[in-house]
C-alpha cells in the first residue's frame, strides 16, 4: 500500500488507546512503537511525545466509556463491587466493537458485545438482562419515528390483529432486572415480562405484564385476537380487548387491522 | 480564494452557538433567543428519533444552521459509508447550510471508531493521502467542505514538516475552505510553545469561512481542549486579532460540550463574545491573506 507508514502509525495509536499494553506504554514508548511495526525514527518520536500520546489513551477511553457508565449505572455498580468493571471495559475496548460514527451507538455496542461474547455471564446469569433493561428505555425513547401502516382502527375486534407502535418492545427476562437499583444490583430470579413504549408526550414508560398478556401481545401481531386468545386460553375476551384498548390509548399500540 | 466561494455565507455572521441536547426543548419553544445561527452535528441528528429529535428538527427547519461533522475520519483509511454520505447529503440540503465542516484528523482505524480527534502524521505521505480523501469527500457532498484544525497533544511519528505547513498543504492541495478554531491554535501554542499570532500569520487566511471558539483546561503540564469552561480573555483577544486580520465578518461559533450551563448562562456568554466581535469589526480593517 502506498500510504503504509501513515496507516501503521494510526494503527499504533489505536492500539495504544484500546489494547491492555497501552496501560504501560510510558514505561517504554520506544519498545511499544517497535512492537507495532514502526521504524526507529517513529519509535523515537513516540518516546519524545510519550506524555501527549498517553493523554490520547486517557481521553479516547473517557470518550468511549462515558456513555457506557451513564447508560449502565447499575451494571457498573454490580461489577465494581466485584472488582470486575475494569476487566469488563478493558475487554470491550480491546474487542473493537464500536464501529458506528454515532456517539449514541456506543452503549448499544457494549450491550451487543455482552450478548455476543457472554462475558461475565457464567457466574452472573442475569448480567446481560440487567444491561438490557438499563438501555431499554433509552432505545425506546430514541427509536426513529415511522409512520404506522394505513387503515388502522382504534378499537380491537376479534378478527383483528394488533399493530404495535414502532418504538414499542415486549421483552421477557428470567430475572426481575427492572427492580434492581445501585443499592441492590443483584436481581431476583423470577420470570419477568415488560412492555416498553413511548407515551403521548414521547417519554419512555415501562409496564409489568402477566405472562399471558405478554404472549398475547406477541401472538396477536401475526394472528387474529380471537385465535391468539383461544390459543392462550384467555376466556375473558372483554378484559382482553379492554387491555388492548388501554394500551392503544397509552401509545403502546398503534391500532388494529383485519387479520388476513 | 474569493469569499464568494461560499454562496449563502452572507446569511451567517456574528456569534452562534452549538445546538446541544440539554437545550433542545427550550430553544424549540423560543424563537426570540437572539442567536444568529446554530451549529449542529449531523451524526447526532441523522438516524435519531424521539422527542429531543423532533425538537432538534423543528429548530433546524426554523433557524439558520451550519453543520459540523465529528467522526467521518478524513485522514483515516476506512472506506466511506455510502449510506451515511447519502443521508448526510440530504441533511445538508435540508438545513440549507452554505458549507459542511469536518475535522482535519482521523477517528477510525480498521473499522473501529475511537470517537476522538486523533492527529494525522505531519508527513508528505499523510498530506498526499489526506488531500486525496478530502477531494473525494468534497466530490460526494452537495456543499463546499471546510476542514478544521484540531488540538493535538503529540506529533504522531517523526514529522517532516510542522503543523502549520501540514494544514496549509492539505487545505491548498484539496482546495477546500478552513474552519479556523482559534482556541485550538491557542491551546496548541501553549502545549508546543509557539506564538499563536505568528503561527496564524503564516496561514492561508483567505480560505477561512468560519471560526470556532471555546474554553479549555490545564491538566498537569498539558492543556486540553475541553469545551467545558468559559472562553478566557486571551482567546477572545486572539479571535479579535484574527477577525481584524481577515477583514471579513466571518461567523464565529461558541462550542460548549462539557459542563454545559443553563441556556440563559450560555446566551449571556454568547452576548459577551458578540460584543467583542462587534467591537473589533467596528475598527477599520487591515485585510487578510498570507503574512
Amino acid at each position: 500500500m502506498a500510504e503504509a507508514r501513515t496507516l501503521v502509525l494510526q494503527r499504533a495509536l489505536a492500539s495504544l488507546v484500546l489494547d491492555p499494553e497501552g496501560e504501560t506504554f510510558e514505561d517504554d514508548p520506544t519498545a511499544f512503537a517497535l512492537s507495532r511495526g514502526l521504524p526507529d525514527a517513529d519509535a523515537q518520536s513516540f518516546r519524545q511525545f510519550s506524555e501527549g500520546l498517553a493523554a490520547y489513551r486517557e481521553l479516547a477511553r473517557l470518550s468511549l466509556l462515558d456513555p457506557i457508565e451513564t447508560m449502565f449505572p447499575i451494571t457498573k455498580t454490580l461489577l465494581v463491587r466485584e472488582d470486575a468493571w475494569e476487566a469488563c471495559v478493558d475487554a470491550f475496548l480491546q474487542a473493537r466493537c464500536v464501529a458506528s460514527r454515532h456517539y449514541r451507538d456506543i452503549a448499544p455496542a457494549f450491550l451487543g458485545w455482552l450478548a455476543e461474547t457472554g462475558w461475565g455471564q457464567a457466574t452472573r446469569p442475569y448480567l446481560l438482562e440487567l444491561a438490557h433493561v438499563e438501555l431499554l428505555e433509552v432505545l425506546v425513547a430514541r427509536f426513529p419515528g415511522a409512520e404506522p401502516p394505513p387503515g388502522l382502527h382504534p378499537d380491537p375486534g376479534l378478527q383483528d390483529r394488533l399493530v404495535l407502535d414502532p418504538a414499542t418492545q415486549v421483552v421477557s427476562y428470567r430475572h426481575a432486572v427492572h427492580r434492581t437499583s445501585e443499592a441492590a444490583p443483584v436481581p431476583e430470579a423470577r420470570p419477568t415480562h415488560l412492555l416498553a413504549y413511548r407515551d403521548g408526550e414521547g417519554r419512555p414508560q415501562l409496564m409489568d405484564l402477566t405472562p399471558a398478556a405478554a404472549a398475547l401481545l406477541v401472538r396477536a401481531q401475526t394472528e387474529s385476537l380471537g385465535e391468539a386468545a383461544a390459543a392462550l386460553g384467555l376466556a375473558d375476551l372483554a378484559a382482553t380487548t379492554g387491555l388492548l384498548k388501554d394500551l392503544r390509548e397509552r401509545g403502546a399500540i398503534a391500532g388494529f387491522q383485519a387479520a388476513s | 480564494m474569493a469569499p464568494s466561494r461560499f454562496p449563502g455565507q452572507e446569511r451567517f455572521t456574528g456569534v452562534g452557538l452549538g445546538l446541544r441536547r440539554p437545550h433542545l426543548e427550550a430553544v424549540a419553544a423560543r424563537e426570540n433567543h437572539g442567536v444568529p445561527f446554530w451549529e449542529t452535528c449531523p451524526e447526532n441528528v441523522i438516524g435519531d428519533g424521539g422527542r429531543p429529535h423532533r425538537d432538534a428538527c423543528a429548530i433546524l427547519d426554523r433557524d439558520p444552521v451550519l453543520t459540523h461533522g465529528l467522526a467521518i475520519s478524513v485522514g483515516g483509511f476506512d472506506p466511506w459509508d455510502g449510506d451515511y454520505l447519502r443521508d448526510l447529503g440530504r441533511f445538508l440540503v435540508r438545513t440549507g447550510t452554505p458549507w459542511h465542516s469536518e475535522h482535519l484528523c482521523f477517528t477510525s482505524v480498521d473499522g473501529s471508531c475511537l470517537h476522538e480527534l486523533l492527529p494525522i502524521p505531519f508527513t508528505r505521505e499523510a498530506v498526499r493521502h489526506t488531500v486525496a480523501r478530502a477531494r473525494d469527500l468534497q466530490a460526494r457532498l452537495p456543499v463546499p467542505l471546510l476542514l478544521e484544525n484540531i488540538t493535538y497533544y503529540a506529533e504522531l511519528g517523526a514529522a517532516e514538516m510542522d503543523e502549520a505547513a501540514f494544514i496549509t498543504e492539505v487545505l491548498e492541495g484539496a482546495d477546500v475552505g478552513w474552519l479556523l478554531d482559534v482556541n485550538n491554535v491557542y491551546v496548541n501554542a501553549l502545549n508546543f510553545g509557539f506564538d499563536p499570532k505568528a503561527w496564524l500569520a503564516r496561514m492561508p487566511l483567505e480560505r477561512v469561512a468560519q471560526l470556532h471558539i471555546a474554553g479549555h483546561k490545564r491538566f498537569g503540564t498539558l492543556t486540553v481542549d475541553t469545551h467545558g469552561a468559559d472562553v478566557i480573555d486571551p482567546v477572545i483577544e486572539l479571535m479579535q486579532w484574527t477577525l481584524a486580520r481577515l477583514g471579513r465578518p466571518v461567523p464565529v461559533l461558541l462550542e460548549r460540550d462539557n459542563h454545559i450551563p443553563d441556556l440563559e448562562d450560555l446566551l449571556a456568554e454568547r452576548s459577551r463574545l458578540q460584543a467583542a466581535y462587534e467591537d473589533i469589526l467596528a475598527v477599520p480593517v487591515r485585510g487578510g491573506g498570507h503574512g
